[in-house]
């Protein structure tokens, strides 16, 4: 897993490139927790690189939408494919979060 | 041949090498992308479970995996020499229940089954023998080539 993050105004959106699984969530974590420590905490996630996710991918992006619940921060999601959307919803995840098609709507859904 | 087989430690860095075994049979078999997804995060959940929870000391052990196609299914075999747990028997999960409630381990399993089409468990020989079918191709595309 690779991530790469840049900056759209007051939103840092981070790309995910790879797997997210047992052995790569706890670094998404880690940056996710770095980044919604520092205001204005607002994170949009892009998995339109995404090769999979796994319980372990869910479980921190739940503890990553807590955190940001807490801090008055946003979290949202793009770019997940057809089977990854399957998945979200198999999980019970869908309503979790906010998920928008692209990257722009995404942007424009945590404005 | 009709399959690849290898063994992992019980160490989640491990785990690493599963979506390259993954990603050989799938070449070999012309899976789809959708069935290569599928697989490794079954894999993950299964594998992350034994790792996490099947030890009750601090050893190093070995976990087999096996992957080879049987009709129409892709077949992952997985075997261990941990305590006894058939994830078979676990209750059915409730998704809407808040994430700190549920059990743990809970949410791969339900995910698991819900990918595959077969989940079968058995104790051989002191070690636990879990075997997960997944079918190559989703139902609603079979008629596709049938009726050409």
């Amino acid at each position: 897993m690779e991530l790469s993050e840049r900056k759209d105004n007051d939103v840092t959106v981070l790309e995910v490139v790879g797997r997210v699984d047992s052995v790569t969530s706890p670094d998404l974590g880690t940056r996710l927790t770095s980044i919604l420590s520092t205001p204005p905490r607002k994170v949009l996630i892009d998995f339109g690189r995404l090769e999979y996710i796994s319980s372990a991918g869910f479980r921190v992006l739940f503890l990553a939408s807590k955190q940001a619940g807490e801090s008055g921060g946003r979290l949202a999601l793009c770019g997940l494919s057809a089977k990854a959307l399957e998945l979200f919803s198999i999980a019970g995840f869908l309503k979790l979060f906010t998920i928008a098609p692209s990257r722009a709507e995404g942007i424009a859904a945590l404005r | 041949m009709n399959a690849v087989e290898t063994s992992i430690l019980n160490k989640i860095r491990d785990l690493s090498r599963m979506p390259e075994l993954v990603a050989q049979f799938a070449e070999q078999h012309g899976l789809s992308e959708d069935v290569v997804f599928g697989m490794n995060v079954a894999l993950d959940e299964m594998l992350s479970n034994i790792i996490k929870y099947g030890y009750a000391d601090d050893a190093i052990h070995e976990i087999h995996v096996r992957l080879s196609v049987s009709g129409r299914m892709l077949v992952a075999e997985i075997e261990d020499d941990g305590q006894p747990f058939d994830p078979c028997a676990a209750g059915p999960v409730d998704v809407d229940a808040p994430l700190e409630e549920r059990k743990v381990g809970g949410l791969g399993i339900h995910i698991v089954r819900n990918l595959m089409a077969e989940v079968g468990y058995a104790r051989v020989a002191d070690r636990n023998r879990l075997v997960m079918k997944m079918l190559l191709e989703p139902a609603t595309k079979e008629g596709i080539h049938g009726t050409e």
